[in-house]
């Protein structure tokens, strides 16, 4: 009897003895700052993140050409101290700042930029946003040509554009214009030959002839094969010379040139953009052996082997735990940070973070707090909440009825009451939403919407395509992926469509990697998506219509929108093209005529330029007119906003903007740069917590 | 096809290993319970001092275990085999995949990244690279989801917080359920005991989550005594130790309650009382026992429950332990992860079974048979 | 659970059968019989009130979100508008019926695959019993996770894999102990006998083994039942279980425990729902074991 309990009390004792263990090491120093930063970061790679999580741990360890300014979030120097703009708006040079050093003490050169942007285009690198380099001048052509020729022409991919077109020709029979289009969406021609211009080309993606006439496919050849040998010659080109003397390239250690493809009023911004870090590559990549991901050490930003040039440091990182950040000592503007550690919780349950909140163990919640205390949250002083450039939609499964008949789609569209979601279950100040792009991005006038609260008129619409009352309409359901939000605004559609149209719908979730598979392969009647801007120009929420692009995801296409978002990545050569077939099919062709033809007479580069940008917006606007005033693929629903807690103690962390001419802005992005933000302890000690 | 006749071969196997010659057993029981040693000294200190470690190990082994451990140790190595095919099977069949991004698909890309990280697109392929790689290298292979870290790194660290967290919500539950037990059952259909029993039932028939936020609530919002989440001192222990103790202290409770009832009708506790020893010595000397022995027997299932089942407190609580590997890796469909955390946690526990059996039977020479 | 050691006086009547024996006994359990009363009443309510009733769990009022308990909604709403009180009540319907299909597969996997270790015994029963070793050896969560995830697709809010999930990870228990009884009664003069008649295995096992086992069965039976319903609960607050359950209830009304705003009875009703019928279904288990127990018949 004793000897068992001595033995338990022998095993109490032993286990304590390993708590005790767990706990001995030292405590550390206090934080000067933490925050909640939602999800343990996958990666710190600024060419591979694309969350927002790692973007913030990204700006606070690493800096670009430009840093955004804390109280504008305009550009202001970072690496580079000054820069110019070519007379034409495409040739950007930036002077880097010699006393920029990277934290193992090398400085900061133009080439390591040239080398990081040129790595962020490796195909085999897979970077989510390499895309955004296709601004400069053989980017493109870099990343993409080579995989395009191939799957044009070969030799590396067997099964072939060019091939699949003349066995097409040989078989001799006619083709249905279903099974042409199944062929192109099966060889993704629409991405391979995107910016393609060769009129045989157009014609063969565009064309509605069914079945297909034999000389389409007969001009195709020849341009097919054309089309591959000048994007295996352009490729070739680009490997040659893209980072060294063209497209991008470091004139001395400290210049660095960028030559654009068209002028892009916002690529300034995109330079404080993450994904255009420079990274050290004796560091990432410490072999060369030609091998992209085999040369690579996949473990170099973690801390230990980290080298950034950002105002901060990875100290420890604790997965799941906590992500300490220090003070860099190598930072050129390293006399202004004002905070020596930084502490980064990933908590992503949202009771808890709110309580790490309330309890003061961090002072910054980035809008993860329960949904339903939303309202009570919003009394309090230190809540923000500030528009988004983000949009909230629902997806249509175009290719399969009952959605496959654009009339049933605007009846769902027309039986949601936006107004009364983002007043009664959102309740963050969202704003409803009838179109794709927010509103809020200069230079751009959106077009009308089809979409406005109308139960009458959907009730009529769905009884024009065969459904009165609802009746024999089949049974249908959301899908979203698995959140507390996005399943009560699911629910709350569901029922309002079935009482409101007389349908069955119902809402189901899945896990984020089943839910995006099922999307991507179509598999579902009406799915939830969300639409961050990457960069804010309308093209980040349009150019994913266009037919099989890799973010449709509703199987919905139209040859004139294809074309209007193809022309506006150049809008002068669409100009000296000849834009009349497109301008004559438009809503307003009077209005795209003048702007045309100011692109046209313009007599300088300068004023080309202007002209080009105010005909390219309007390109969009009637692009984004067919998707809401004939097409409805999507249901749009709300724009975001981001909304957080902050204490009053965090100085210059501005919830509101304030633009170099006085005047105040939303910050869209809910960014507040590490560099300049800190924590006034004295008035902390002053009004203590809660 | 192949993935039923390479099942049905792994059954047979193990099946066969009930007819295996004692040689066979003994030198194939030697050579894995070293190469265990191995596989798990390996990614910590490298291969030399795997070999070190696991060749003493296999000698010993085969020349001193008996025959019965022997096989035991055959059918477990065998077996954690199959744990890893079928896990790999079901994997596989579940939709999506670790390599999905979330704006663009490249067919390119997603091959060398498969490439990269060793997952062919087939399930039988992807389990023929992952044992050739546990075996040759003794590594759990990198992380998909985690960018640069291996799966080694990241359960590794998580290991001794969850060692705590469970120890100590292991004596949290003994002290505590043994204490309302007893109590209760000394006198039962008291106050005392009704009391108790109410307690326990509360703690069995609500989700620990609903407890766990109850106490936050009071504990640490409204008292501010405690933390509300986070880890790095004993304060952040209290209140997630306690959460996870609790249904475990209400069954342990319940069946010292029992136990007490039963010993206290026995006889010798009337001679005990009759010969003059005070209530407390009775008590102590006699109830406990009773007390203790069904107790003792739950400890075990127990101790796998409280350490597998800390996901939902480890969330609540921010604490960086095993638990939400078993969780977040299969969510994510981060392979290796899935498969190390896995692996590893069968592993210690047919390791720990195999332990207790030897123990036992070496105690009761009675037992010895049934090992 | 229950104090009063049931029938210590009564002696066993011959002729009465093992079932309406224990039957007997579990009557005079005064607190088994109220749980058994709970348990009745609380799946009529379950699964009549709503249909009775017209309720839907589902109807949205967007404009009355988050209303307290008491005037045109008994049990308030939640935060989009929906009555509680048809909530709870449909959430108990899946909740009951997960506890009963789950326990259920677990029973059938559980009963046979111990009975058939049991009675062959040898080297039959080291190895099927090596195998419940092995599975016991496996994260029980991340095999419930794994099994959701598999039938993710054809599931859209259908319980029907959390029913499997959960049942294939319970039965392993239920298995050890079937199997420990069996081994126990299988040299017993009845097994030979009925071996001597030339019965087969099977009808050896189905007829006069699992008969004989039955009580235990039941007893381990009611007490699966609770485990799985809080195993449920877990899924669901990792957002993996099914749409409406007490569960999911509860896990909801969880986040929304902060000192900024209670909503207390979103966690009042689900909490006390659950807690009554575990409390019941604990108390009908204790009350059948005392019922079935050999001893208590001494």
């Amino acid at each position: 009897m004793y000897r068992t309990l001595i033995g338990i009390l022998a095993a109490f004792a032993a286990a304590l003895l390993v708590v005790g263990l767990t706990f001995s090491a030292a405590s550390e120093q206090p934080a000067d700052y933490a925050f909640i930063n939602g999800t343990e970061p996958k990666s710190l790679d600024p060419a591979l993140i694309t969350g927002q999580p790692e973007g913030r741990i990204a700006d606070a360890i690493f800096e670009g050409l430009t840093r955004r300014n804390t109280a504008s979030l305009q550009p202001e120097p970072g690496v580079a101290r000054a820069w110019s703009l070519s007379e034409d708006k495409r040739t950007w040079t930036f002077q880097l700042r010699p006393e920029a050093r990277w934290s193992d003490g090398r400085p900061v050169t133009a080439h390591d930029f040239a080398w990081s942007w040129r790595r962020m285009l490796e195909p085999a690198l897979g970077a989510e946003y390499a895309y955004l380099l296709h601004l400069v001048r053989g980017a493109e052509a870099f990343n993409l040509y080579a995989a395009n020729a191939d799957a044009i022409v070969g030799p590396r991919e067997k099964e072939t554009l060019l091939a699949g077109v003349q066995r097409l020709l040989a078989s001799g029979t006619p083709v249905a214009l279903e099974a042409w289009q199944a062929f192109l969406s099966a060889g993704k021609a629409q991405e391979h030959l995107k910016g393609c211009s060769d009129p045989a080309v157009l014609e063969a993606l565009a064309t509605r002839a069914d079945p297909l006439p034999r000389s389409v496919l007969e001009a195709l050849v020849p341009a097919l094969q054309r089309e591959g040998a000048r994007r295996r010659a352009e490729h070739a080109r680009a490997v040659e010379r893209l980072g060294r003397d063209e497209g991008f390239y470091a004139r001395d250690d400290h210049t660095f040139v960028v030559d654009l493809v068209a002028p892009t009023p916002y690529f300034l911004e995109l330079t404080c953009f993450y994904p255009l870090f420079a990274v050290p590559r004796w560091v990432v990549r410490p072999r060369d052996t030609g091998d992209v991901i085999a040369d690579e050490d996949q473990d170099w930003f973690l801390p230990g082997t980290l080298v950034g040039n950002g105002p901060f440091t990875v100290e420890s990182w604790r997965v799941n735990g906590k992500m300490r950040l220090a003070r860099s000592s190598t930072y050129w503007g390293r006399e202004r940070v004002r905070m020596r550690f930084v502490d980064v919780y990933p908590v992503d349950n949202v009771t808890t973070a709110l309580n790490l909140y309330l309890t003061g163990e961090v002072d910054w919640l980035p809008g993860q707090y329960p949904l339903d205390v939303v309202q009570d949250l919003k009394q309090r002083p230190d809540f923000y909440a500030h528009a988004g450039l983000s949009t909230y939609f629902y997806r249509f499964n175009c290719t399969k009825p009952p959605f496959d008949d654009v009339r049933v789609r605007k009846a769902l569209c027309l039986a949601v009451d936006r107004a009364e979601i983002v007043e009664h279950i959102t309740q963050r100040g969202e704003v409803p939403a009838t179109r794709m792009v927010p509103p809020g991005l200069a230079g751009y006038d959106p077009p009308g919407s089809g979409i406005v609260h109308d139960p009458e008129q959907a009730r009529r619409l769905l009884a024009e395509a065969g459904y009165p009352g609802g009746k024999g309409f089949p049974a249908v359901s959301i899908l979203h992926n698995t959140s507390e939000g996005h399943k009560k605004v699911a629910e709350y559609i569901a029922d309002r469509l079935k009482r409101t149209l007389g349908i069955p719908v119902s809402a189901y979730n899945k896990e984020w990697q089943a839910y995006q598979d099922d999307m991507r392969l179509l598999k579902y009647e009406i799915a939830r998506a969300g639409w961050i801007a990457d960069y804010p120009d309308p093209n980040t929420f349009l150019d994913m219509w266009v037919t099989n692009g890799g973010n449709n995801q509703t199987g919905w296409s139209d040859a004139l929108y294809d074309r209007l978002v193809t022309v506006c990545a150049d809008v002068e050569s669409f100009v000296r093209a000849g834009p009349e077939d497109v301008i004559a099919r438009l809503k307003e062709p009077g209005k795209a005529r003048e702007l045309a033809a100011a692109v046209a007479g313009a007599t300088d580069a300068a004023a080309r330029a202007e002209a080009g940008v105010r005909l390219r917006a309007h390109l969009f606007r009637e692009a984004e007119a067919i998707l809401f005033q004939d097409a409805y693929p999507v249901m749009p629903l709300y724009y975001y906003v981001n909304t957080g807690l902050v204490r009053p103690w965090v100085r210059e962390f501005y919830r509101e903007l304030r633009l170099p001419d006085g005047s105040a802005a939303q910050n869209l992005q809910d960014l507040h740069p590490f560099h300049d933000v800190w924590v006034d302890a004295e008035a902390k000690a002053r009004t203590g917590v809660r | 096809m192949r993935e039923t006749l390479l099942l049905l071969g792994f059954l047979g196997l193990i099946v066969s290993t009930l007819w295996w010659p004692r040689p066979v057993l003994r030198t194939a029981g030697g050579l894995l319970l070293g190469g265990l040693v191995a596989v798990f000294v390996a990614p910590a200190h490298g291969l030399l001092a795997a070999c070190l470690g696991g060749a003493p190990v296999a000698l010993l082994a085969g020349w001193w275990l008996p025959g019965r451990v022997h096989r035991r140790v055959c059918f477990m190595v065998l077996t954690l085999g199959l744990l890893v095919y079928v896990t790999t099977l079901l994997m596989f069949l579940a939709p999506g995949n670790p390599f999905r991004q979330e704006k663009q698909a490249n067919e390119q890309v997603e091959a060398a990244l498969r490439e990269k990280y060793g997952v062919p697109e087939d399930a039988t392929a992807f389990f023929g690279v992952y044992m050739q790689r546990l075996l040759t290298e003794g590594s759990l292979g990198p992380s998909i989801k985690n960018q640069g870290r291996t799966v080694a790194e990241l359960i590794l660290p998580a290991f001794p917080v969850s060692l705590a967290l469970g120890m100590t919500a292991l004596v949290i539950a003994t002290g505590l359920g043994l204490w309302l037990g007893v109590r209760a059952g000394l006198r039962p259909g008291s106050v005392a005991d009704q009391g108790s029993m109410a307690l326990a039932m509360v703690g069995i028939s609500l989700p620990n989550f609903v407890i766990g936020s109850l106490l936050v609530m009071g504990f640490a919002l409204e008292l501010g005594w405690l933390p509300v989440a986070g880890w790095g001192g004993y304060r952040h222990l209290v209140l997630p130790a306690l959460t996870l103790a609790l249904p475990y202290a209400a069954y342990i409770a319940r069946l010292a309650r029992g136990g007490t009832i039963e010993v206290m009708q026995q006889d010798f506790i009337r001679t005990a009382r009759a010969k003059g020893l005070s209530e407390r010595a009775v008590v102590l000397k006699h109830a406990l026992k009773g007390a203790i022995l069904p107790v003792v027997s739950f400890l075990g299932p127990a101790a796998a429950g409280i350490f597998t089942g800390s996901f939902v407190v480890e969330n609540l609580f921010g604490i960086p332990g095993m638990g939400q590997w078993f969780v977040k890796s299969a969510i994510n469909r981060d392979y290796s992860v899935v498969l190390g955390a896995a692996l590893i946690y069968c592993s210690l526990l047919t390791v720990f079974n195999l332990l207790v059996d030897m123990a036992y039977a070496w105690l009761d020479p009675r037992i010895r048979e049934t090992l | 659970m229950s104090a009063a050691p049931a029938s210590t006086s009564s002696l066993p009547e011959a002729g009465t059968s093992l079932g309406a024996d224990a039957w007997r006994r579990m009557r005079r359990n005064r607190v088994a019989m109220a749980g058994l009363v709970v348990l009745v009443l609380v799946s009529l309510a379950c699964f009549l009130l709503p249909p009775l009733m017209g309720m839907d769990p589902q109807a949205v009022d967007a404009r009355r979100g988050a209303q307290p308990p008491g005037g045109e909604h008994l049990l308030g709403t939640d935060t989009l508008g929906r009555d509680y009180l048809a909530r709870v009540l449909v959430g108990g319907q899946t909740s009951l019926l997960v506890g009963l299909v789950a326990t259920l597969v677990c029973v059938l996997i559980g009963t046979l695959y111990g009975a058939t270790a049991g009675y062959y015994g040898g080297r039959v029963d080291e190895l099927m019993m090596r195998f419940v070793d092995f599975l016991y050896g496996i994260p029980y969560m991340f095999l419930v996770v794994l099994i959701m995830l598999l039938f993710e697709d054809e599931a859209r809010g259908n319980p029907l894999p959390v029913f499997l999930a959960l049942g294939a990870v319970q039965w392993l228990s239920m298995a050890r102990i079937v199997r420990g009884q069996v081994l126990a009664l299988r040299h017993q003069e009845f097994v030979l006998a009925a071996r001597l008649t030339g019965a087969s295995d099977t009808r050896i096992i189905l007829r006069h083994i699992l008969p004989n086992v039955l009580g235990i069965v039941i007893i381990y039976a009611t007490l699966t039942v609770p485990a799985v319903i809080i195993l449920e609960s877990f899924l669901s607050f990792l957002g993996l279980g099914v749409d409406l359950s007490w569960g999911r209830l509860v896990a909801e009304a969880v986040a929304v425990i902060n000192p900024i705003r209670s909503y207390g009875w979103l966690l009042l009703w689900p909490s006390l729902a659950l807690a009554l019928t575990l409390f019941s279904l604990n108390f009908v288990g204790d009350g059948l074991r005392d019922a079935f127990d050999p001893r208590s018949r001494r």
